[in-house]
């Protein structure tokens, strides 16, 4: 459970960023498989930015704590997707 | 517990930085190393954390060869010279660490008005003793600390000694730092690192002769 939480603090500086592609994905395509294979390909982005930059420094908060970086970009796409995918499905509910 | 460091080499575009080390560590010691600006110190940390992964190494944990990195075993702490901790109040950090803060502000009650502040709101030298005591007091088995004094006021760094005297009967600690004395006064076994080599010091005038010090330093 630590360890989760950990993630979402990760996870939190990338949310207003995720809001933003979930606009782009409604307006452009609204599919779910899309999303999921757009969401994917930012996450390996962002995993490659954090791996060749200095951010790379931001990982041994979670290396501390036992989370490698596979299994925090992995929870990190999952947790994103899920949000992902609930607000594809209600604004097609809606819209 | 007792952890060894062998056959390291480490290359940075074709620059060597570690060719001969060895090093022991273990539980209900503190090992120094010492060494001059570049010698590979922070270098050494890392590999033994798994943050770096040299051309070759051979970590044993009581003699057993250790594959994958160090920090996947949850039983390593690092303290890196850089700030490493997220923009989080810190009563939530102490709990991601599973430290207690009553007991924190216990020692240091300075920061008893700190509860629900951000880490980034305190000072350089502040978020430092948070780092330090954090990674002193949250469980494990090996501690790597890299320049635990600097940013440190000297109040800070005399409690932060008893802390570390106090955590070494469980813990396997290795400290870096230029504030030799305090290294040296500390450490139990002594380590120098010079033209990427480690040599344990068994007495502390080779420190002068190895020309880590000054001549007349140590008298």
């Amino acid at each position: 459970m630590q360890q989760f939480l950990s993630i979402l603090t990760f996870y939190r500086s990338f949310v207003l960023w995720s809001f933003v592609v979930n606009i782009i994905l409604t307006i452009v395509n609204p599919q779910i498989f899309s999303a999921v294979i757009t969401k994917l390909l930012l996450t390996v982005f962002v995993w490659y930015l954090v791996h060749e930059t200095g951010a790379k420094r931001k990982l041994t908060f979670y290396k501390n704590l036992g989370i490698s970086p596979l299994k925090l970009f992995s929870v990190l796409f999952f947790v994103d997707i899920l949000i992902t995918i609930i607000f594809l499905i209600l604004i097609k509910e809606y819209i | 517990m007792i952890l060894e460091l062998d056959n390291v080499e480490l290359n940075f575009y074709n620059r060597s930085i570690l060719n001969g080390i060895y090093l022991k560590a273990e539980t209900g010691k503190i090992t120094g190393i010492l060494g001059s600006n570049g010698c590979g110190k922070t270098s050494l940390l890392e590999i033994i954390f798994g943050n770096i992964t040299p051309k070759h190494k051979l970590i044993r944990i009581d003699n057993r060869p250790v594959f994958k990195p160090l920090y996947l075993s949850k039983s390593v702490k690092y303290l890196p010279q850089y700030f490493f901790l997220p923009s989080l109040k810190l009563r939530a950090i102490f709990k991601l660490f599973k430290v207690d803060w009553n007991n924190f502000i216990l020692i240091f009650n300075t920061f008893k008005a700190y509860t629900n502040l951000n880490i980034n709101k305190l000072s350089g030298g502040e978020r430092r003793l948070i780092e330090v005591y954090l990674i002193l007091k949250s469980k494990s088995d090996i501690v790597l600390l890299d320049e635990p004094f600097s940013h440190l006021a000297p109040l800070y760094i005399e409690k932060i000694k008893t802390i570390l005297a106090e955590e070494k009967a469980t813990k396997a600690i290795i400290i870096t730092d230029h504030l030799y004395p305090h290294i040296i006064e500390m450490s139990e076994d002594i380590y120098l690192l010079k033209n990427g080599c480690s040599k344990k010091i068994e007495s502390l005038i080779e420190l002068e002769d190895y020309q880590y010090l000054s001549r007349g330093s140590m008298r």
